[in-house]
This record gives structure tokens, C-alpha cells and sequence, in this order.
């Protein structure tokens, strides 16, 4: 289950949405993303937008690549857009299998390749200015170490 | 403007190019075969039954070119310096986009050579496909630039005014209805910030060459768009929707989106 919205989102409710009946799911591993103060100052807020249509396809991508890799049983995925105030949360990523190990590895993969493909975009908001959000080195070496696994 | 090759009684005759000076002429063509993806993947792994299909099409595009004077019955044969074909194979669109470049010194222009040479490409292509893909449909067959001779330079993208354009054909077999002359450009990100809107619409003609290159220089020289003052190093670009680099070659109707690198999550 793929969803972009605006209204923040309930984790429990989402666990008993992927779970529902499903009795061959063992493992369940959950990721929040949330928005947090910079290293040296203090931040307000953000403004994350998104590319409409583009977003949902890369995301239905993703998740379908890590249904190849892994032996999954359910993946959700949320992620906010819109004005997020210090401390609200952006982004869950949520997958389901029948052991840990398929679980951790799924959500990893998911959340390194949605971070540097999927076309979202954070305006930080702190008391001195409004700025955008660049993006980091870190993340492109994170992505690139699934490729020689 | 009359029709020079009907002569006062109405019937046809060859220009007599006697008294015209010879010049430095070049013209080019383009044009687009549509192809099932399985049959592009063929293509690209050189697993068709007729081997090397690219080589083939080229070489048949040349030839044709030096033979234009023998199908087109009022064509001048004329001595080519210099013909190139170059083939862009489009997972996204696909299908391979086909251009030919002729050059001449001589009395007449060199655009019916480029066309031949882009009409037997793509006819080469489908034969050499046709065993495994019988859907294949040619066409989007132009000339989009000449130089030289007494009229001058001339491209697509000087000639065209909007409101007096010519009727764009259909783009395909398929043919979709929304105009299709023009391409929808998208901003995002920090990108939007330095674009006169987050959303426009560029005239096919008024891009040269026809990439995403070509597109951003259009949109620089018109003052729609200044990725220089990007904070973020580089600009990123997706094309109906699906990230691509700035080789891409566009097509009408297509939707170019101009972003930063992506920071979500």
C-alpha cells in the first residue's frame, strides 16, 4: 500500500492494516522518519512537495523491487507532504514477512532508494530563514552498496 | 509562391539549376519508428534472426541517400559530400528516433536526400524487426533544418509561428488527441524558484536540437528559466515522469520536469 498525504498517520492502525489476518507473517519492521532540529540550530518546521503521478510510480517501483529481492508478505508506505512542524512525522515505511532478517533488510532498502529517487523535495523552515533542504553524499553512497549485493 | 517544379502549362518539369550558384547545402531529417519494448530489447541485446540491425539501417540510409535521384522522378542527382545517420533507441517512447544529416557543394538543396535517407533507415529497421514485430509503425518524417542556397538557413523552429502553425499529423497509430506540437514543462524543488512559472508549455518547433539540452538551452535564451543560480550542484530531469539525462531526445506532446537532486524521507 502506497499513500501521499497531508494528515499525519497512525502507526498502530497502519500494523493492523498490513498485518490483518495474515497468519504466515513472523516478522514485522517498521521505519519513521521525522522531521528533527538541525545539528546546530533549532528548526520549526518543513515544507516537503512532491512530483504528483511521478512519486506514485517510483514508489510502486520500489516496492515491487523489493518483493523480487525478498519473500515478503506487505509493504505500506506513507509519506506526508505539505507544513510538518519539529517533531511530526514524514515518512513510514512499513514491511511484513515471515522472518526478521527479509523484514529489516526490505525496509532498508526501500528507505535508502526513497530517499534518492523518489521526487520529493524539504523546504527547512528555523527562525532565521527558509531554505532548501540539500541533498546528501551519504545518501547516494547508502543506495549504491545494494548494488553488489 | 508557385510550385517550381510545374512549369507554365501545368505540367512537371526539372528546375533548370544552370544559372544557380553553387554553395555549401546541408539538410536534416528526422524521423521515428515505433516498436513493441520486447523488440527494442532484441534489438539492443543483437539477438534478432537478421543480425546486426543498427549497422544495416545505417548503411541503407546512405545508400539511399546517393539514390535519391532515382526514385523521386523531378530530383537533380547531385554529387554528396558527406551523409550521416545517427540512431537514438527510446525505451521510454518505444521505439528508435532516426536523424540524417546529407551535405553537397551544388546547385540544388540536399533535404530530399535527407528524407530518402531517413525513410530507408526506418524501412531497413522494419524489415530486418518485422520477423517478431509485426505492429511496427513509421512516421514523424521531417525536414528540420537546411543551410545554404538562395533562400538561406532555414529550421522548424524560426518558421513557425503559434496560431499559424501547420496542423501537427498524428503522433501515432494511436493518436492522441491533445496537442501534440507542444511540450509541458515542470518545475520543482528549488528549481521552480528560479523559473518564470512551475508549469509551461514550449512549442516543439522552438527547440533545437530536440533533447532535453536542447530544451534548457530554450528555455535560458527566453529568460523562462536561470539554473545558474541553483544553489543545489546539479539539475535533474525527468521525462513523462521517468528520471533520464539531458541526451534524451523529446518528442511532441512529451512532459520534461526540471528538479534538484530529491530529498524526501
Amino acid at each position: 500500500m502506497i499513500r501521499i498525504q497531508q494528515e499525519p498517520f497512525d502507526v498502530s492502525h497502519e500494523y493492523d492494516v498490513l498485518v490483518g489476518e495474515t497468519g504466515s507473517i513472523g516478522a514485522v519492521v517498521s521505519f519513521v522518519g521525522r522531521v528533527r532540529d538541525l545539528a546546530d540550530e533549532q528548526v520549526c518546521g518543513l515544507t516537503l512537495e512532491h512530483y504528483p503521478g511521478m512519486t506514485e510510480s517510483v514508489l510502486a517501483e520500489l516496492v515491487d523491487d523489493a518483493m523480487i529481492r525478498w519473500s515478503l508478505e506487505g509493504v505500506s508506505v506513507i509519506h506526508r507532504t505539505g507544513y510538518l512542524g519539529r517533531g511530526e512525522d514524514i515518512v513510514l515505511v512499513m514491511t511484513a514477512s515471515a522472518h526478521r532478517h527479509a523484514a529489516f533488510e526490505s525496509c532498508d532498502y526501500i528507505m535508502d532508494h526513497l530517499k534518492t529517487r523518489a521526487p520529493f523535495w524539504k523546504k527547512e523552515h528555523t527562525q532565521e530563514e527558509v531554505c532548501w533542504v540539500a541533498a546528501k553524499e551519504l545518501d547516494d553512497k547508502a543506495v549504491s552498496r545494494w548494488r553488489d549485493k | 509562391m508557385s510550385l517550381t517544379h510545374i512549369n507554365h502549362r501545368g505540367e512537371a518539369h526539372m528546375v533548370d539549376v544552370g544559372d544557380k550558384s553553387v554553395t555549401s547545402r546541408s539538410a536534416t531529417a528526422t524521423g521515428f519508428i515505433t516498436m513493441q519494448p520486447n523488440t527494442l530489447q532484441l534489438l539492443v541485446d543483437g539477438a534478432l534472426p537478421k543480425g546486426d540491425v543498427l549497422a544495416t539501417a545505417r548503411i541503407a540510409g546512405i545508400q539511399a541517400a546517393k539514390r535519391t535521384s532515382d526514385l523521386i522522378p523531378l530530383c537533380h542527382p547531385l554529387p554528396l559530400t558527406h551523409v550521416s545517420i545517427d540512431m537514438d533507441i527510446d525505451m521510454t517512447k518505444g521505439g528508435i528516433h532516426v536523424m540524417a544529416t546529407c551535405r553537397t557543394d551544388g546547385k540544388t538543396g540536399v533535404e530530399m536526400e535527407a528524407l530518402t535517407a531517413v525513410s530507408a533507415t526506418c524501412l531497413t529497421l522494419f524489415d530486418m524487426c518485422k520477423a517478431v514485430d509485426r505492429r511496427m509503425v513509421i512516421g514523424d518524417i521531417r525536414v528540420n533544418e537546411k543551410t545554404g542556397g538562395k533562400s538561406g538557413s532555414w529550421s522548424r523552429e524560426d518558421t513557425v509561428a503559434p496560431g499559424n502553425a501547420v496542423p501537427e499529423e498524428k503522433e501515432d497509430a494511436a493518436g492522441s488527441s491533445m496537442s501534440t506540437a507542444l511540450l509541458c514543462v515542470r518545475f520543482f524543488g528549488e528549481a521552480r524558484d528560479h523559473a518564470r512559472a512551475g508549469m509551461l508549455d514550449i512549442n516543439i518547433e522552438a527547440v533545437e536540437p530536440l533533447t532535453v539540452a536542447g530544451l534548457k538551452a530554450c528555455l535560458i535564451a527566453r529568460g523562462d528559466f536561470d539554473p545558474s543560480r541553483l544553489q543545489a550542484g546539479r539539475l535533474m530531469v525527468a521525462v513523462n515522469q521517468k528520471m533520464t539525462s539531458e541526451d534524451h531526445l523529446l518528442s511532441p506532446g512529451d512532459e520534461v520536469a526540471f528538479f534538484p537532486p530529491v530529498t524526501g524521507g
